[in-house]
């Protein structure tokens, strides 16, 4: 075992004490860093996307500049509450120290409303003594979209076709209105309301990608016509805002958890989205551990290391150190990352996410079961990267065995999503029971009680399969990787059919 | 009597129809310096490739340090291949120590031995330098001392002498009767004679993968006996009927007229005898050597029939 742990540590070396890794560890949060500010000061410093609305029914621009309003003071305190749960000391939320509307569980329209009527520099004065020092100033998000008048000669057009065709030019940048391009018009024909033969209203932009006002001005205007059939209905427009204001509470509970622990909390969220995550890495790390393997080998191959090597250990030894050593190069990144990540998380007043985290993983067990499965998996396609390293001089000649293996390592990402939603469902099993992809449907549905006997049986199959790959890509390796030519597929074959003499 | 370091009995390596090595038997004794010549292609590689269990050979029976199989007593061979390599990017003194680790030395020891092998053969400058930052013949002294860092009893060279300039393939046969001199035993294949005639106690010769001499220089010159060159201005063709005399040939002619003639002897002739036969004929002789046979001559003599090397068929190697 010792000179396999010399190799493993060479490889895990060769790579994480690489001046390339070392400048990746510190460029990776530099760059991260750099994005989000880049990100967020792009998004602060954008300016507001203005629209016209060309109103031929009438009524309807008030309601939708309302309604745009009230999404803006709601956009304001949700930034807010984010904020705060960062800014604020632990202690005074829990103890509910900040008066309403400046901080509350939940947000309400109603709640919007007041926290605009009260102001930011009342909302500042109120939670002042409560922020953790160092706490950043509130930003407040940039106004996301500006309803300007329609230009004289759109509202002086005759019909809907002719205002459209006097906008066109504004909207395609030829025409400026005071000085700034147009983003969208919105044309409210005559006749549009909420009949069935009702005239559509219009949404007209160069880009219609950005879609966040074609989605506001479609939710304004439906919330116009609700408001115009209230008023039909005789409600009065204070009793449709409080109508419309009202939230159903609805609780989510897990079947599988006693009732006083049965609702559900952040920590089930993160136990729920464990799986995929964890599955979503280990795809990750056997694609770049895989790489790192099939390079190494070849340069071994290419440098002629790996006869001395051959004569200084077995090929066991050799594809074990080099299987440990790359595991390891693997695992190390998204454990630098996952525990900066946890305690920079906890340090910047998420220690709540942080403990949930860790609880999740290691009070529930789970990461045993996720470290099983995936030394299985990786031990599968790594062995398989390795034998495909060994019967290659170059790059090149890897390329056509890579082909199809990269299809085999992907193919159950689209499959992963349907498990996530339905952990014990068809596809779940069956997936299950094909052995090179056991460990991915095992941890997909680690976390959702699978039936045993199949995650035994399934589980017992993989290991067969496992130790037959083992064995199989363990002969190329050993009977290629002296060769000096690449071997073609018809040389493999023969290896795996030989006796090993 | 201690048991041979190395026996090799009746060994075959074959890959599918092609036999590499054929029915090959020999031994070498402790402490001795032991030639493996052959041509290109002969079979030394494999030979000594299946000596280090690095593949195994497809019948017959190999003993290493008493062991049947190398694997548990890699820690006491040290092995240099004829296909050097090393990691680009380690460095010199950091290679060696590392071999010499997965030979089983330990970690501290395995680097001080690294930098005293450096220093002793002339590289202490360049301890530090990565791989690729070494000329070929430092990079084969680093290899050869990764090899022998770990102070092995059995050190196998394949074409050791292959790519070094001439100083270097002096310091090297030093090298190897210095490790003699510790008591090591050392097998070196090599097709170039001259290496082997300066350093080896005994040698075999292979051609086709078969065995077609094993013994000493002096064993090898009994059997490829001596030729005497004769130079004269009388007619000699006569001594081609003399006792001890196997053939005549002519072997040219000197400015001056005399004409020069090779004579083989016959197995345990006396070259005195034909010195007198050629007086007491009154023949005058400006020229009587007697040339004994060299390596080189009894290489090509014994593998000279094996042509161009044998190109081993991929797919069958792989088998």
């Amino acid at each position: 075992m010792r000179p396999a742990l010399i190799i493993a540590w060479r490889e895990y070396r060769q790579y994480i004490f690489s001046r390339g890794f070392l400048l990746f560890l510190i460029l990776m949060p530099l760059g991260a860093i750099l994005v989000g500010a880049t990100l967020g000061f792009l998004e602060q410093s954008k300016s507001a996307r203005r629209y016209v609305v060309v109103d031929l029914a009438g009524g309807y621009t008030e309601t939708i500049a309302a309604e745009l309003e009230i999404r803006r003071k709601w956009d304001i305190l949700a930034a807010w509450d984010s904020w705060l749960a960062l800014a604020a000391e632990p202690g005074a939320l829990e103890a509910g120290s900040i008066p309403q509307p400046f901080y509350a569980a939940a947000r309400s329209r109603a709640r919007a409303e007041s926290f605009a009527v009260e102001g930011l520099e009342a909302a500042r004065a109120a939670v002042a003594p409560y922020l953790r020092r160092g706490a950043p100033p509130f930003a407040s998000p940039p106004l996301e979209f500006a309803m300007i008048d329609p230009p004289a000669e759109v509202l002086a057009a005759p019909s809907l076709d002719a205002a459209v065709a006097a906008m066109r030019p504004y909207l395609l940048g030829e025409r400026r209105l005071n000085e700034q391009p147009v983003f969208a018009a919105v044309f409210i024909p005559v006749d549009f309301g909420p009949r069935e033969n009702a005239t559509p209203a219009q949404y007209w932009s160069r880009n219609l990608t950005d879609f966040a006002l074609k989605e506001a001005i479609s939710d304004a205007l439906g919330q116009a016509l609700r408001g115009r059939a209230a008023d039909r209905l005789g409600v009065t427009a204070e009793a449709f805002a409080t109508l419309v204001d009202i939230r159903a509470p609805l609780s989510e509970f897990r079947a599988d958890k006693d009732a006083h622990e049965a609702e559900l909390g952040d920590r089930d969220r993160i136990e729920i989205a464990l799986p995929a995550v964890m599955t979503y890495m280990l795809l990750v790390i056997i694609f770049a551990a895989g790489n790192l393997l099939l390079t190494g080998t070849i340069e071994e191959r290419s440098n002629k290391v790996v006869e001395v090597l051959l004569s200084s250990v077995t090929a066991g030894q050799l594809m074990w150190g080099k299987l440990i050593g790359i595991a390891a190069v693997g695992l190390t990144l998204p454990t630098i990352f996952g525990v900066t990540g946890l305690v920079a998380a906890a340090g910047l007043g998420g220690a709540q996410f942080s403990s949930d985290t860790l609880s999740a993983l290691f009070a529930s067990g789970l990461i045993f079961i996720y470290l099983f499965y995936f030394a299985a998996a990786y031990a599968m396609f790594a062995m398989i990267f390795l034998a495909i390293g060994a019967v290659s001089n170059t790059m090149q000649d890897a390329q056509s065995y890579m082909g199809p293996l990269m299809l085999l390592v992907w193919l159950p990402l689209p499959f992963v999503v349907m498990i996530y939603q339905n952990p014990n469902g068809a596809v779940a099993s069956v997936l299950t029971w094909i052995p090179i992809y056991t460990p991915y449907a095992v941890m997909m549905r680690a976390a959702s009680d699978p039936p045993f006997w199949e995650i035994a049986g399934a589980t017992a199959l993989m290991l067969v399969f496992a130790a037959a790959i083992a064995g199989a890509m363990g002969r190329i390796f050993r009977h290629a990787i002296l060769q000096s030519s690449p071997a073609k597929f018809k040389d493999v074959v023969k290896i795996l059919r030989s006796d090993g003499r | 009597m201690t048991e041979p370091v190395l026996i090799l009995e009746n060994v075959v390596k074959r890959y599918g129809a092609f036999n590499a090595v054929d029915g090959l038997t020999f031994k070498v004794e402790k402490g001795e310096i032991f030639g493996f010549l052959g041509p290109n292609g002969a079979g030394k590689t494999t030979t000594l490739r299946m000596i280090l269990s690095i593949i195994p050979a497809t019948s017959g029976r190999i003993s290493v340090l008493g062991s049947p199989s190398a694997t548990p007593v890699r820690r006491r061979i040290g092995y240099l291949p004829e296909e050097r390599g090393l990691y680009r990017k380690m460095r010199a003194a950091e290679t060696i120590a590392y071999f010499s680790m997965l030979r089983g030395a330990k970690r501290d020891p395995a680097r001080r031995k690294a930098a005293e092998l450096l220093a002793r053969f002339g590289l202490k400058d360049f301890a530090r330098a990565r791989n690729d930052e070494l000329s070929k013949g430092m990079a084969q002294k680093v290899q050869l001392l990764a090899a022998i860092a770990h102070d092995p009893e059995l050190l196998i060279l394949d074409e050791p002498f292959s790519g070094l300039d001439p100083i270097n393939q002096h310091a090297l046969e030093d090298l190897i009767r210095s490790l003699r001199q510790e008591g090591r035993t050392v097998i070196f294949s090599t097709h170039v004679m001259q290496h082997a005639e300066r350093l080896c106690d005994r040698f075999l010769i292979i051609a086709r993968g078969q065995s077609r001499f094993e013994g000493d220089i002096a064993e090898a010159r009994a059997l490829h006996p001596p030729r005497l060159l004769l130079r004269t201005r009388d007619p000699a063709d006569w001594l081609a009927k003399a006792r001890g005399v196997a053939q005549l040939a002519h072997a040219g002619e000197a400015e001056n007229g005399e004409k020069d003639y090779e004579l083989s002897l016959a197995p345990g002739a006396d070259p005195q005898l034909v010195l007198k036969a050629a007086f007491d004929a009154g023949l005058r002789l400006s020229r009587f050597e007697l040339a004994g046979a060299s390596l080189h001559d009894i290489f090509v003599a014994v593998a000279g029939e094996q042509a161009s090397p044998i190109a081993e068929p991929l797919a069958e190697e792989a088998a």
